[in-house]
């Protein structure tokens, strides 16, 4: 669905994308990891065609380049930041970015959305009146109003409370199962490891590992780690054997508690990324 | 197309949503229109821009009465008497007063030792501050006593007194006798030119008329013949009656619409920015359009605006209580059109220039404040002193003033139009293009 190849790009000295390659499938939902200023926001800018690469090319599945404008309409994009008018009402702004991209009907449009994420009994009111929330899953709509083949969503869950996550996560799965390609960036580990089907985990504007979150885990992960209790000592055994160690643990009788510490995309990303603060 | 409608529609629905950038748009200029028609009213109106004058009448005679009343019905001068000089001097430097004049005790005596080393005088006592004004006073004060003089010449008895005066000076005086032979031949010419003058004045009036006071008569005889006047000066403007403003309004709907189009290029020259800083531009970029079509919406937006500005003040112009007249219909539209263009380039190239909000307001606020100022916002371009009317000519805002003055009280043609449009126009252009160039390269 989108291929980006041998991607290169520079701002000044500052290398931000160095020789990235990535395939996108259709209907995938695909998450883009990294720590800040691994590259991840210019390599999107390159997707939607706002940046040029200095070298390699973007190409979208049979409509060619995204810097073309007809390519685009093909895109949709909710930025991270709440990319909104905040003195048009919800539905005012769905009717404006509707009529962009020429959908018919564009007021009928509206209220689909405003339906799918469960915005319709606030369509009239301004969104400045609107809570984090709302304003992020109004975010997300926006990106939805022609409906595009591929979706980039840009932390789509920033700030949010939990019923709203949950709600926008679903609505991920809900495209994803429709035929929709979703390109997720996220900083939070459990949202990525619970709605994309790929992860790239990028770092100084190379892609560091790709592949499902199991294949990511299981090769970067490293052992379980079995955590047994006795009174207020803990022991953490890690193991490739799991079974066998709590078997050995409860025929000793001296364990009070034992449980199993699975390995997790965080502990992935951190073990390729490090620990170092990045700002 | 419908994209840009779309944003141009969405920007005057933000706009106008925002009710202080809604205010000074459309609500701030009329304002401006009614304060300053206010502050100019009656400037096109008969009897307005009188120099407001003290006069104190020190004379006892009746050519310094004469002055005196003719000063008082000069349609230029406001002329206040007052009692004594004193207080004359209190109103000028108060600034109730232009000057104080004076008209001295000597004033008669004066005019009729004229021939015998005498003359007129007046005093003038001016306000520094007002030197022009005192100029065009002496001016007049001048052309009275010219006025007094030649008739002084009709006045047979005055002339007699003048002679008889000037033959005992030139008794009295070091002349060798060749000299004073010539002279009191000159002396003898008056006295039988005035007597000639009277005998035929007698013949052709009433002899109530004929009997007539000196002072008086000499008013008459300056209505029923030319008087002798040395110096005449006609004036005229290069308008015509036509060409007047009639109303302060006329001027101040003018201003009214400067600062409506400087609220438009600072109210929409932000939008940008402020797109940009909420990401909103991010997903306009996205969109299926071109940087081009963005751009134009929003210019489209400034446009309408510019376009609204101008027509409500030029409908409210309309009202009789107003009184501002159009002298070309189509002139007009053209140049509220083609003014239109040139603010939206303006707005354009300010959005350009500028990444962030705040250095849009800044610029806003630096610039096109000053280009407005200069450009007629708060002083008519034409009380301006010449050098600021040179600078001002960098200022759209000024052509646009010449546009607005010329489909109103100038009544242009449009041969002379023209290079106010022509500079709307091209700024309108420069404007886009630069400004076009400025967000590729930032984006970029």
């Amino acid at each position: 669905m989108l291929s980006l190849r041998s991607l290169r790009k520079s701002f000044g000295s500052i290398q931000a994308v160095d020789g990235l390659s990535l395939e996108i499938h259709r209907g995938e939902v695909f998450g883009l990891l990294g720590p800040n200023g691994a590259g991840k926001s210019t390599t999107i800018a390159m997707s939607i065609g706002l940046l040029k690469p200095d070298e390699g090319t973007v190409e979208l599945e049979g409509v060619g380049s995204p810097r073309d404008a007809r390519a685009r309409r093909h895109l949709g994009l909710a930025p991270q930041s709440l990319a909104l008018y905040d003195d048009l009402s919800a539905e005012e702004n769905l009717v404006f970015f509707s009529r962009l991209y020429a959908v018919p009907q564009p007021k009928r449009r509206s209220a689909e959305l405003l339906e799918l994420v469960g915005l319709s009994a606030r369509a009239r009111d301004r969104v400045k009146g609107f809570s984090g929330g709302m304003k992020r899953r109004l975010n997300l709509a926006v990106a939805l109003v022609h409906r595009p083949s591929l979706v980039l969503l840009d932390e789509p869950t920033a700030g949010v409370d939990p019923q709203s996550r949950a709600s926008i996560l679903e609505l991920v799965r809900e495209l994803a199962s429709g035929g929709v390609t979703v390109v997720y960036t996220t900083h939070y580990m459990d949202e990525a490891q619970r709605v994309c089907d790929r992860v790239a985990i990028l770092d100084h504007g190379r892609v560091l590992a790709l592949g499902t979150v199991d294949e990511l885990v299981r090769a970067h992960g490293g052992e379980v780690t079995v955590v047994v209790e006795r009174g207020d000592e803990m022991e953490r055994i890690p193991t490739a054997e799991p079974l066998t160690v709590i078997g050995r643990m409860l025929e000793s009788g001296a364990a009070t508690g034992i449980r199993i510490e699975r390995p997790d995309l965080e502990g992935v990303f951190l073990s390729l990324t490090g620990r170092s603060l990045r700002d | 197309m419908n994209a840009i409608i779309a944003i141009a529609v969405k920007d005057l629905t933000l706009v106008l949503r925002d009710r202080t950038a809604a205010f000074f748009i459309f609500v701030f200029p009329l304002f401006v229109a009614l304060f300053f028609g206010v502050i100019f009213s009656g400037a096109g109106r008969a009897g307005s821009g009188r120099m407001p004058v003290a006069v104190v009448n020190e004379s006892t005679g009746a050519r310094g009465a004469a002055l005196v009343a003719q000063l008082a019905a000069d349609a230029s001068i406001t002329a206040t008497i007052v009692p004594s000089r004193e207080e004359g001097e209190r109103g000028v430097r108060r600034g109730r007063f232009v000057a104080c004049v004076i008209v001295p005790a000597s004033f008669d005596a004066g005019m009729l030792s004229l021939f015998a080393g005498g003359g007129l005088t007046i005093e003038l006592v001016t306000d520094p501050s007002r030197r022009a004004e005192a100029g065009l006073l002496e001016g007049k004060l001048n052309e009275l006593a010219f006025l007094q003089l030649s008739s002084m010449f009709e006045d047979a008895q005055a002339m007699s007194q003048m002679t008889t005066l000037g033959r005992t000076a030139l008794l009295a005086s070091g002349m060798d006798d060749e000299q004073r032979l010539a002279l009191g031949g000159v002396f003898t010419g008056l006295d039988r030119f005035t007597a000639a003058r009277a005998r035929s004045e007698a013949a052709a009036r009433a002899p109530s008329e004929a009997d007539a006071a000196p002072g008086s008569g000499a008013a008459d005889g300056a209505d029923d013949q030319p008087a002798w006047r040395p110096l005449r000066v006609n004036v005229s403007t290069v308008l015509d009656e036509r060409k007047n403003p009639r109303t302060s309004y006329e001027i101040s709907f003018g201003q009214g619409v400067v600062w409506g189009l400087m609220s438009c290029v600072t109210g929409f020259g932000a939008s940008l920015a402020e797109e940009r800083s909420r990401g909103t531009l991010l997903r306009l970029r996205t969109a299926p359009i071109r940087r081009r079509q963005v751009l134009l919406g929003k210019a489209l937006a400034a446009f309408t605006a510019c376009m609204l500005v101008q027509g409500m003040l030029i409908a409210l112009g309309q009202l009789p209580f107003f009184g501002v007249q159009i002298s070309s219909w189509p002139l007009a539209l053209t140049a509220t059109v083609i003014t239109g263009i040139g603010f939206s380039g303006l707005m354009m190239l300010l959005a350009g220039l500028t990444r962030t909000e705040g250095g849009a307001q800044g610029l806003g606020r630096a610039a096109v404040l000053v280009l407005a100022m200069i450009g007629g916002g708060t002083i008519p371009l034409f009380f301006m002193p010449p050098w600021l009317q040179a600078i001002s000519s960098i200022s759209p805002f000024s052509w646009a003033t010449t546009a607005i003055d010329g489909y109103t009280w100038r009544a242009f043609t449009l041969t002379e139009m023209a290079p106010a449009l022509g500079v709307l126009l091209a700024v309108g252009v420069i404007g886009f293009v630069v400004g076009t160039l400025c967000m590729r390269w930032q984006e970029e």
